[in-house]
């Protein structure tokens, strides 16, 4: 008997939907929060997910990359939308919300801290409004009072980095760095610059674009529109995430960052483990 | 058998025996004509028509054409071969032939039987039979027969209801049985039916204690989740290759508690409930699975190894 797959887009939104006798999985990716970066595709364990160009017009900037999931091969686990930076895939299960391998603790959960001090907040300032590249910091300039909506931050820093009193206090998720080599840039290029959804790349002097590891989160959205291979490198160091013990996480762990980042996490989970076993000896 | 001629290198000499058997055939088809035109195929030596040819004078017509004409094969149109194949074959043996190198076409179940309203085209169907039959029995060859030591061993490919009491069967007659199943759990269709025709009784209270009797049973050996790549050999002693599939649990030491299951995330669609319902990626197909030994699909797995934890 064949299976009921349904797929659509709606209003901006992929939707694709697995129908069964008692259930319903579903999986939602919102095409506006989605910014075309590389995780959910690159830690798919059926590598069901696909990134596709978008289509170019003339005159125009280059748009990221177009997310395309093969509802036969999704079996709705829910890690897209664990590592998903910009919080733009959600699962449901007869219509309620569930991530099935963070419910089932086989996965973690990205540590967004984030963190306001609306005491120093001076009255009339918007400007961390003002700076949030993906606008998701809402200021009520007369109260004063800050909403970030924490699911969705990617954490770039920019509203940190903008405020006036060192009111906010934002940790990244991703650690790394971003390489561009100026020398392999193909002439006038600035394919990557257009699609960074953070405006974590500037434009140099010499028409070369430069790096800003300050504001750059790692998701690789440039490296998918990169006509040259060599010249834009992204690495992944660390990731922050809540505590958790499977092999699922540490396969994905490998694929994002490296089997060295894989050692280190491992390594300072043995060290936790060490200390506190210490800790209750001497107690 | 010994003083039996040595008839493969002798060219053909084919004796065409056509039975009225009484009305049955003769009501029908036109067994003048066919014996006429059995008697145009090519090397046919005599043809002939004969009330009952399975009766004492029909066989004694045979042994005498045999020995007059010197004929070394034999075609019989008449029965099905399963009603007279060995009285033909003992006739023409007696007479000193090969018994195999005789040939039996059958004009009555699969002719004059089936057709009764259209003789013309009974008669048509007739003649192509036995041209058949002609052509067959001029490539046959003469065999021997010879006794070969024999394994006491069977094998019933496919666990299905069917199967499952094959198996019984063979092993209460006190063979070792060996039933090889495709999928996880034996048990096949009638295990996914709610009801039975014509008691409407319960489909899987019916099976499930035969399914629990396999493997119980000493003679009978369980091998699910296996693939037969090839079968060998000839009767009584068949080689046989079987692929067992990987489990990813050590099936000695599960005891088909399930604690595995409720830790797992990932859902997939249930092939055993025509892809209604959802099972785990480690899990058996349902509930009176027998042998009940989990099974992780690899396809679906994400390798969180929950499972592992909870065992």
């Amino acid at each position: 008997m064949p299976l009921w797959l349904f797929k659509r887009e709606e209003e901006g939104k992929m939707i694709i939907e697995r129908a069964m006798y008692a259930k319903r999985f579903s999986m939602i990716f919102d095409r506006q929060k989605c910014k075309g970066c590389t995780l959910c595709r690159d830690i798919c364990p059926r590598e069901a997910i696909e990134l596709k160009p978008s289509p170019k017009k003339e005159g125009e900037k280059t748009r990221h990359h177009l997310v395309d999931v093969d509802q036969k091969k999704c079996d709705f686990c829910g890690m897209c939308e664990a590592i998903c930076l910009f919080g733009a895939v959600t699962h449901m299960t007869n219509g309620e919300p569930v991530v099935a391998v963070v419910k089932a603790e086989s996965f973690p959960t990205l540590t967004r801290e984030i963190a306001v001090d609306m005491a120093k907040c001076e009255k009339d300032c918007t400007k961390c409004a003002d700076a949030c590249p993906i606008k998701i910091v809402a200021v009520d300039p007369k109260k004063p009072e800050v909403n970030i909506e924490r699911d969705f931050c990617p954490t770039c820093t920019w509203c940190q980095v903008a405020c006036p009193t060192n009111a906010i206090h934002v940790r990244k998720i991703f650690n790394g760095s971003i390489k561009i080599n100026q020398e392999s840039c193909p002439e006038n290029c600035v394919e990557c610059l257009d699609v960074c959804p953070l405006n974590a790349l500037h434009l140099g002097e010499d028409g070369k674009v430069y790096a800003d590891d300050a504001y750059c989160i790692y998701c690789g959205a440039c490296v998918n529109v990169c006509p040259k291979p060599e010249a834009l490198k992204v690495y992944r160091t660390s990731i922050y995430h809540t505590p958790v013990k499977s092999g699922a996480w540490n396969k994905a762990l490998e694929k994002l960052t490296s089997t060295q980042g894989k050692e280190r996490e491992f390594r300072a989970k043995i060290l936790a483990k060490a200390t506190e076993a210490v800790k209750n000896r001497t107690a | 058998m010994a003083e039996e001629k040595k008839v493969e290198i002798e060219k053909p000499r084919v004796g065409v025996f056509v039975c009225h058997c009484g009305l049955n055939i003769a009501g029908t088809v036109n067994v003048e004509e066919v014996t006429k035109y059995a008697r145009s195929l090519p090397d046919v030596f005599c043809a002939m028509d004969n009330r009952y040819t399975c009766a004492d004078p029909g066989q004694k017509e045979i042994k005498g054409k045999i020995k007059e004409l010197n004929l070394n094969r034999v075609v019989v149109a008449a029965c099905s071969p399963r009603m007279h194949e060995p009285t033909f074959r003992k006739c023409v043996s007696e007479a000193g032939m090969n018994p195999f190198l005789f040939e039996m076409a059958n004009i009555r179940e699969f002719c004059s039987w089936a057709h009764p309203h259209d003789k013309e085209a009974a008669t048509e169907k007739a003649k192509e039979i036995i041209k058949m039959a002609v052509a067959k029995a001029r490539l046959l060859r003469g065999l021997e027969k010879f006794e070969v030591p024999v394994t006491n061993k069977a094998m019933v490919i496919g666990g299905g209801v069917a199967g499952i009491h094959s198996a019984l069967d063979l092993a209460d007659m006190g063979f070792k049985v060996y039933l090889v199943e495709r999928d996880e759990s034996i048990g096949g269709h009638m295990a996914q039916l709610d009801k039975t025709f014509p008691t409407l009784d319960c489909s899987i209270c019916i099976e499930g204690p035969k399914m629990v009797e396999v493997s119980r049973n000493p003679n009978i050996e369980i091998i699910s989740f296996a693939d037969v790549l090839s079968v060998e050999g000839y009767i009584g002693n068949f080689k046989v290759k079987i692929r067992k599939n990987p489990r990813y649990v050590i099936a000695e030491n599960c005891t088909g508690c399930g604690e595995c299951v409720n830790p797992c995330p990932i859902e997939y669609p249930n092939a055993w409930e025509m892809n209604l319902g959802t099972r785990k990626a480690i899990s058996a197909p349902f509930a009176q699975a027998v042998p009940l030994i989990y099974t992780i699909d690899k396809n679906h797995c994400i390798e969180c190894y929950k499972c592992v934890d909870a065992c």
